[in-house]
């Protein structure tokens, strides 16, 4: 049975940062459970922060939060079983893996989820085993993070959320620094997840990826506050428009279609240059 | 200013660990209040910042270099009390994990560098920027003197410890056991080092880091907000704490305070006779501590912790008499705030 | 000082200690005969050793427990140049440089005359070698225990002990962040020496230092911050809650008991 309240659901949001700086403005949109939601921007557009209003670690300066009907509030997240249920539902993996990665071993890190949550012990190591096993990292259990490359960091920065068994992921720019192989395997991973009936968030500013990944689209623009909400392939193609909201470049173009993965990505591209070329 | 194990004996090693105890309780309740949630990850990344600090060789004008501790900084950063846990967290890393600074020495070289360096570089840098602006120039001139003071004052601590065992621990023949220089020898070397070459250097890079936050990061020189509630309240347990810690001078001068001999003294003083009430009074009293020294241990040492157990008795008392009067009036007596009291 | 040499120096520090960190974290791994005890039983044996090693009078004794390390380090699979190396250089040869004034200031017996008026007393020359037997004693089982256990094992030990939970943590993530400031402070210098064509002076280089240190400081603040959400978002409220997997068995219970055995033999031995 399908559920029809939304997993998210803000209105008017908005935030400043410290000094009276905007960061976002009158946000407002629903993502229901199991769609696939790219958060998509320029550099400052507030993607970060709103991922992490959407995590209650920060709350909103005007507006308001729900999550599957209730009100995501500091004063909501006081009350310890209804922190304890929201933190184990949903999971925020952080772009910078040092930032995330705070244990002294891989093995700590991915248990540290649920030992929070206050599960019996044998449940906290059979989650931890089955989450490495998962992403394929179980021989790095007794690393510590100083000896794991960036794409291994990674992938235990999301292990480590994963072990909380949440039906929703936040992920800020996942494939960041990593190399194409890794982002594949990545890749590969969140299309199967989400295809298990979970609602993946993520911000990025990798059209690729968007497209690869995502069954709806959220453009954030300079201004700070939602220029376009929908289908991917209904911006995608638009290059004046991807021009104007700085999510591409002249140059983007010629820099992709040396590194693309298939077809599709590269049409895209041909498209767009060409539209452009027409101007 | 690290001292390795087998400079110090187990005893002292033991007697500075009781030393240190008390400031760390105290720091770690102060703590647990203050910050409760942030409290891990804040001082851990900050004591991960001092402990790459102190390695650093820096290179001083005159062509020395020297290493910094950075004690004052931290508890300028800080506050002194976080700084106390956060400089023995680095120390304890340093001594267990890299093999600088004895394990058993781990109390004294906390009493050292954990909590004399910064408390007295605090109170120093306290006293001279008394609540100025957080980038006023009295701040800076503040942190220099303060840390310079703080790690003198640590060295001045680290220089007794050493200087005191072969006095204290000798074979029958008189050879050291352990740190083999006495207080005439280890107080100059150590001091010397300390006040033209390692002094100057913390204060440098304190103040040139002061200088460059006041610029730029203004806002994390503003730990000081919990100490304006606390008023005027901390000059004083500064005070009292000196008082403490200067009371083994009290060895250096020959002779007994005046009225307070002991039946022994009396007669060498010329009475050919003893009071009776005297005589019967001197043992009815059963003294725990006769004469200030703990059983079979150095003397001065014994003196600094029957002053700290003195302390802790009178202030003890002191509270539980407050408390009961305070029963009778349901209002909380506060000392008058910093700026009342300069009016 | 000439800008090579404070930079060099600095980068050698610390490049250095990761090294050391990563080598004994290789080494605390190999199926040698320490590192199969408890960490509980071998942080005990190690404080009741180095508290004999500050007991004893007798400078025979103190040699028995540096052979006695010694045969630890081989039965653990540690090279032996390695764990000397380790231990020698720096602070013992330190302290037999330090030490080198008491032979000729202590006062006591002359045994070697210098010159016509600077001997060198019996006194002053046992209590150098005091020192120096002592300090390498102390040090030689203090590496001998961190080489072998994996330093959460060490952690897990402590918190065993009664050591507040609070610390531990805090503990456990210093060291984990030390790494990182490790690292970037070695890529800092090493940019900088990558830029140094002519020679900086000593107060640019200082001025440098300070400047590098601010953007330290101010980056642990930001990353407390960041540290302290993510903590959060994965359920943290206050108090680290650990996975403890430390299981006493026999050889445990032996190797404590034995190693008791030895310290009351030794301080018998010593006091007699």
């Amino acid at each position: 049975m399908m559920t029809t309240t939304p997993v998210f659901e803000t209105r008017n949001l908005s935030y400043d940062y410290p000094g009276n700086i905007l960061a976002l403005k009158d946000i407002s949109f629903s993502v229901m459970l199991g769609e696939s939601v790219a958060l998509v921007g320029a550099n400052g557009s507030g993607k970060s922060t709103l991922l992490r209003l959407l995590d209650g670690l920060i709350f909103p300066a005007r507006g308001e939060i729900f999550s599957g009907g209730r009100p995501l509030t500091e004063k909501a997240l006081e009350d310890a079983a209804y922190a304890r249920d929201f933190r184990s539902r949903v999971g925020l993996v952080f772009q910078d893996a040092d930032v995330q990665l705070f244990s002294a071993t891989v093995w700590d890190e991915v248990t540290f989820g649920p030992l929070q949550l206050s599960l019996p012990k044998a449940e906290v190591v059979s989650r931890g085993l089955e989450t490495l096993e998962m992403l394929g990292i179980s021989h790095l259990k007794e690393r510590p993070p100083y000896r794991l490359s960036g794409g291994e960091k990674k992938k235990v920065s999301i292990a480590s959320v994963l072990s909380l068994y949440p039906r929703v992921l936040l992920l800020d720019e996942p494939t960041n620094g990593l190399d194409p192989h890794s982002q594949g395997v990545l890749i590969d991973f969140l299309i199967r997840w989400v295809g298990g009936g979970n609602t993946l968030i993520f911000s990025t500013q990798d059209l690729d990826l968007v497209e690869e990944l995502a069954s709806r689209v959220i453009v954030l623009g300079t201004e700070h506050s939602i220029v376009a909400d929908g289908k991917p392939e209904d911006f995608l193609s638009d290059a004046e428009f991807l021009l104007k909201t700085n999510l591409i470049h002249e140059h983007a173009h010629r820099h992709k279609s040396l590194v693309h993965r298939h077809q599709h990505a590269h049409e895209h591209q041909h498209q767009g240059e060409n539209s452009h070329q027409a101007n | 200013m690290h001292i390795p194990d087998g400079y110090l004996s187990p005893v002292t090693d033991g007697v500075m660990l009781a030393a240190a105890a008390p400031f760390w309780y105290v720091a770690l309740k102060k703590i647990r209040r203050t910050l409760n949630q942030r409290t891990v990850p804040m001082l851990a990344l900050f004591a991960a910042f001092s402990f790459v600090l102190m390695m650093f060789n820096v290179p001083l004008p005159g062509g020395t270099t020297a290493h910094v501790v950075g004690g004052t900084l931290l508890a300028i950063v800080l506050g002194p009390w976080d700084a106390i846990i956060g400089i023995s967290v680095v120390l304890g890393i340093q001594a267990f994990f890299f093999g600088d600074g004895g394990v058993l020495a781990f109390g004294a070289n906390c009493f050292n560098m954990a909590i004399v360096l910064p408390l007295v570089g605090y109170f120093v840098y306290k006293l001279v920027s008394s609540y100025a602006g957080a980038s006023s120039p009295r701040r800076l001139l503040g942190s220099v003197v303060g840390s310079y003071a703080g790690i003198n004052a640590a060295a001045l601590f680290t220089a007794v410890e050493l200087g005191l065992q072969p006095q204290l621990f000798h074979t029958a023949a008189g050879t050291p056991l352990y740190a083999p220089y006495n207080l005439a020898a280890s107080l100059p070397s150590v001091m010397v080092g300390h006040l033209l070459v390692a002094g100057p250097a913390e204060a440098l890079v304190t103040g040139l880091v002061v200088f460059y936050l006041q610029r730029s990061h203004s806002r994390l020189l503003q730990s000081d907000k919990k100490a304006k509630e606390g008023g005027k309240r901390w000059i004083m347990w500064g005070g009292l704490a000196a008082l403490a810690l200067a009371t083994p001078l009290g060895l250096l001068a020959s002779g007994t305070a005046w009225g307070e001999w002991g039946l022994d003294e009396l007669k060498t003083l010329g009475l050919d006779f003893i009071p009776q009430g005297l005589q019967r009074l001197e043992s009815w009293w059963p003294v725990p501590l006769p004469d200030y020294g703990f059983p079979r241990m150095g003397a001065v040492i014994g003196y600094i912790m029957s002053a700290f157990v003195g302390m802790a008795l009178i202030s003890g008392l002191l509270w539980l008499g407050g408390r009961g009067l305070m029963r009778k009036n349901a209002s909380r007596v506060e000392l008058p705030a910093p700026g009342k009291v300069l009016e | 000082m000439r800008s090579e040499g404070f930079l060099s120096h600095n980068i050698a520090g610390l490049s250095q200690a990761l090294e050391s960190v990563i080598a004994a974290d290789d080494l605390s791994r190999k199926p040698g005969l320490l590192q199969g005890l408890d960490p509980r039983a071998k942080l005990a044996a190690f404080l009741l050793l180095v508290v004999t090693a500050g007991l004893l009078r007798n400078l025979a004794l103190l040699a028995v427990l540096f052979v006695m390390a010694l045969a630890l380090v081989f039965f653990s699979m540690i090279s032996f140049s390695f764990f000397l190396k380790r231990v020698l250089l720096f602070i013992p040869l330190f302290t037999v440089v330090i030490a080198i004034p008491a032979l000729f200031i202590t006062p006591g017996t002359p045994i070697w005359h210098i010159g016509s008026h600077i001997s060198v007393t019996q006194q002053g020359l046992l209590s150098a070698a005091f020192l120096f037997a002592r300090v390498t004693d102390s040090l030689s089982l203090g590496i001998l225990l961190v080489l072998t256990t994996r330093w959460m094992d060490l952690l897990s030990a402590l918190r065993w002990f009664r050591l507040p939970g609070l610390i531990v943590s805090i503990v456990g993530m210093t060291y984990r962040y030390i790494f990182l400031f490790l690292h970037s402070a070695n890529n800092m210098f090493m940019a900088r020496r990558s830029r140094t064509v002519a020679r900086f002076s000593g107060a640019a280089n200082r001025r440098w230092l300070a400047q590098m240190l601010v953007a330290n400081l101010v980056k642990s603040q930001h990353l407390s911050e960041e540290v302290y959400l993510a903590m959060l978002s994965r359920g943290y409220s206050g108090e680290v809650i650990t996975l403890d997997n430390l299981s006493v068995r026999r050889r445990d219970y032996l190797c404590f008991v034995s190693v008791a055995m030895l310290v009351f033999i030794l301080l018998w031995v010593n006091y007699r």
